[in-house]
Order: C-alpha cells, then structure tokens, then sequence
C-alpha cells in the first residue's frame, strides 16, 4: 500500500507541529524517521493512524484518502496497519496469547483460523512459553516480541514502529530490528520506523525522512554522521555499530 | 475473542458494581410488576361491580298493594330494564335470616315489622340506573332509600386510579434510579477500561467494536434485573393467591389466565433490555472519547 501526504499541516492551536509535510512511501520500503523530541515523529504517525485530523491537506493510504472516503473505508485500511511502540502497548489483565487474540478479533481475523495464527506468530516471536503470562510477567525484550507478534498476526501491510527499541537493551534492540528487517524482506510489509538511535538507522542503510520544526529536512541515505546534529558519536554508538556491521 | 467473552470479563472483574446494577434493575422491575398485579386486580372489582348494575328502593312502611303495584308499574316502562325484584317484609326477613344463620344473637330479636320492603332492580345499560335514583330518591312519601353501586364504583374507580398513577410514579422514579445507576456503572467502567479502548483503537478497533461490550453489558443488566424482578414478583404472587382471592371472593383479584403472566413477563423483559441499552449507549456516547 503506498501512503502519499501531500502538502499536510497540523496546528495544535497557534503550535505547529507539521508544516507543508509531501511525502511518499512505495509499498515494501523500510524507512526511518528521526529527528528531536517534539519534531514532529509523532505527529505523522498519529496522522497516518488517523487518530488525528491534519489541519490542511490530504493523506492517502492505498486507494483511500482519508479526508474523503467512507468511514468504514477507512478503518477497514487502518486495520492493514500494524503498530508496535516503545511502552508495548499491551492490555495489562490479558495474557500475551489475549493481547494477540484482540488484535486479530478487532480487524475481522476468520475465527476458526485464529487460534493457529496465534499459535504461529508466538513460535516465531520465540515466546512459546510465555503465552499465558501477563505482560506483568514478561521482560522488556519479551513484551517487545510480543506487541510485534501482536502487529504480524493481522498480516499487515504496513508496520509503525514508534521509537520500538527506546526501552530495550543492546541484544533485543537489534533482536528486534532483525526482525523488521525480516518481515520486511520475506512479506514485503512497509516499514515505519521513528527513533532516535542513529546507530541502527546506519547499519541498515534504508531511506530516512528527518524532521526538524515540523518540516521534512532531508529524505533520502545518508550516513549517521550527517543526521546525528551534535556530531560527538559517542564511543559507545561506534562499538554498537562496528559490533553490528561486523 | 468474542463480545460476550469481553462482556462477561467486565461483569465479573468488577463484581460489586455489577451486582448494584442487577439489583437496582430487580428492584425496580419488581416493584413494576406489583404494581401491575395490584392494578389488574383492581380492574377486575371494578369491573365486578360495573356488570352487576343494580339498584335498591327501600319503601316506607305501611304502603298499600295498589301502590307497590304502581311503582312495580313505572319502574318496568323504563328502558333497558333487566328484572324487577320485589322483596316483602316476610321475604327480607328471610334472607337476613339466612345471612345471618351463624350467628342466633343477629336474628333472635329481629321481626319482620322493622326491615323495609324493597325493590331490586337490574338493568343492563348502567345509565338508567342514575335516572331510577332521581326519580325515587325525591319520592319522600313512598321511598325510605334508594342504594345502588354508584358510591362504591365511584370509590373504586379512584382507588384504581390513584393505585395507578402511584404505581406509574415510583416505577418511573425506580426506572430513572435504574438508568442512573447503569449509565454511572457503564462510566466507571469505560474509565477503568481506558487503557484496553485506548488499546484497541489503535489497533485500529472502530467506535463501534469498543462500545459494543458495553453495550451488550447494559443490555444484560437490564434483561437479567427484568427477568429476576418479574420472576420474584409472579412467586410471590402465586404464594399470596389463594389469600387474597378469598379475601376478594367472588372477584379473582390475582387472576389465573396465564396470558397475563407471559404478557407482562414478555414487555418487562424488552423494557428492562431497552433501559439497560439505552443507559448503556448514553454512557458509552458519553465516556468513549478516545
């Protein structure tokens, strides 16, 4: 499914968090989004959810443009939409096999057929054993693999990831974007990724939209050295990075 | 997962705000339900007494044959006359005896000197009745009293009305508590769940979807509390028939017609799932925003 936004603006009140944004994403591209805290990451992915209204401007998903089609058009595309984000987003009084359950009940999964594909996204996310634990219960990089569990069993055409990795150690971290990277391969799935670690956006050299003030400042590859504005990489960036493109 | 499955995880996960509203919804249906039992059996006294349309003409004593003649007379050109009873001195005497036949003290000292002959007179259009009244009533010379239903239907006929309107009243009353109680259940209920609807919607979950367990939970309160209060309320009845039947006799003041009861049992149960939806789907307007 590709995602056009042509000329989008949103305003909080006299605040604007995009301006002017024109962006196009082809189906089964893996690409990042940096930029600062209140850059505006969160705005896009919020618009692309549409769990806001852009102030101007038009998004369109696939063939449905969200401004003017039909509200069940619109959430029958939304539902093609996977999402993982940094605090999990997991039901807390639901096991993980629950939390997956919901995700694929609320987009119309055929019930004889969801039991198997829960099944299936478990084993993959290697959580086996942890099915009927509460996300109490679990460890970061567990909960992680479960809210990505969660976003495959839908068979998503799109994943958004909002900053996945924030609150994950160095091995579940880049667990977590072999993963991606996998899903993104294998399935063709469109990847959207906000974060703030420079070190995986290198290490995989895939396109990279930076937003700065609301405004799109650079689209395209590019090296860490040219996205990362303080220009001091830390030895602990370069060891993860030399470690990874070992 | 299905919407019932969700739905039940609600009820039981907050026992003691689910219990309050089965029980408030149980009140309030049961005390619907009476109030339809004791109207009913009202209707049915008043609708005793409106069949039997007939009036007494007690006479003065000392009235010649020709005279009791004559009123027998003008009493049958009157329309709609069913029967025209006379009841002598002798024949009331009679019949006092044997209404009284328990007890010897009511009839030792009793002659037939001092109860009045009479006329009973049955009609079969109620109207006349009123006009038979007039008549006889201002006939000082001849007639000692004129009796007929006319007080007692009027007294009934508010007792039923005034049974009605309070009836109506406090299950309205009942009935607003109830949606009250639902909607504010319903609302701490979305507030609790806030994080699994936050959830949901980003999934991609429809308005829709994260109301419908809400409003299927409404929807049980309200079918649940209806059942149980009609329920209770036709037990108790059945406990009590024989009782106040007697006490009513010849009237069947809690009837036997089983149509009544599947009637009644089949409109409080849609009343009940209506409120509970009703209070539920005003909640779930009210409270989903996210």
């Amino acid at each position: 499914m590709k995602i056009k936004f042509e000329e989008v603006n949103k305003n909080y009140g006299s605040i604007s968090a995009l301006k002017d944004v024109n962006l196009e994403i082809e189906p089964g591209e893996f690409v990042f989004i940096v930029g600062h805290s209140g850059a505006g990451k969160s705005t896009l992915l919020k618009l692309l959810l549409n769990q806001i209204q852009p102030t101007s401007g038009t998004i369109t998903v696939g063939d449905v443009n969200f401004a003017q089609s039909k509200k069940d058009e619109v959430e029958k595309t939304r539902q093609k939409i996977g999402v993982i984000f940094q605090d999990y987003q997991l039901i807390h009084d639901k096991s993980i096999e629950e939390n997956i359950a919901l995700g694929l009940d609320i987009v119309g999964y055929p019930k004889n057929e969801v039991q198997s594909k829960i099944d299936e996204v478990i084993k993959k996310a290697n959580l086996n054993n942890r099915r009927f634990l509460f996300p109490a219960q679990l460890s970061g990089g567990e909960l992680q693999r479960a809210a990505l569990a969660r976003a495959l069993a839908i068979e998503p055409k799109i994943i958004l990831a909002d900053e996945p990795t924030g609150n994950l150690d160095l091995d579940n971290t880049w667990n977590l974007i072999k993963n991606l990277k996998e899903v993104n391969e294998t399935n063709h799935t469109t990847i959207i990724m906000t974060t703030h670690n420079l070190d995986i956006v290198e290490s995989l050299n895939k396109r990279i939209i930076k937003i700065d003030n609301g405004s799109i400042v650079f689209d395209g590859f590019a090296k860490k050295a040219k996205l990362d504005d303080s220009k001091k990489p830390t030895k602990h960036h370069k060891t993860n990075t030399n470690s990874k493109n070992s | 997962m299905s919407t019932l499955t969700t739905t039940w995880h609600h009820i039981r996960r907050s026992p003691f705000q689910s219990l309050t509203a089965f029980g408030v919804m149980l009140i309030c249906f049961l005390a619907i339900s009476f109030f339809t039992i004791i109207s009913s059996g009202l209707s049915s006294v008043l609708k005793y007494f409106e069949t039997k349309p007939e009036i007494t003409i007690f006479l003065k004593d000392g009235l010649d044959n020709n005279s009791i003649n004559n009123i027998q007379k003008e009493l049958s050109n009157y329309s709609n006359i069913k029967e025209i009873k006379y009841i002598s001195k002798d024949k009331a005497l009679e019949l006092y005896k044997q209404q009284n036949k328990n007890n010897p003290l009511l009839t030792e000292m009793v002659t037939a000197s001092i109860l009045p002959a009479s006329f009973e007179v049955q009609v079969s259009d109620p109207k006349v009745l009123e006009q038979i009244y007039e008549n006889y009533s201002s006939k000082t010379s001849i007639v000692d009293e004129v009796i007929y239903q006319k007080d007692i239907i009027k007294s009934l006929l508010d007792w039923t009305n005034v049974m009605k309107k309070t009836g109506i009243a406090i299950a309205s009353v009942i009935g607003v508590i109830s949606f009250f109680t639902v909607f504010i259940i319903i609302g701490m209920k979305i507030t609790n769940r806030k994080e699994e609807i936050k959830v949901s919607r980003l999934l991609g979950a429809s308005t829709f979807y994260v109301k419908k367990p809400f409003l299927l939970e409404g929807i049980i309160y309200g079918g649940v509390g209806s059942f149980l209060g009609t329920i209770l309320s036709f037990i108790v009845a059945f406990i009590l028939r024989s009782k106040i039947n007697l006490f009513f006799q010849p009237v069947e003041f809690i009837t036997n017609n089983p149509m009544f009861y599947v009637t009644v049992f089949f409109t409080e149960i849609f009343v009940g799932i209506f409120l509970g939806f009703l209070a539920s789907w005003i909640g779930a307007k009210r409270y989903i925003k996210f």
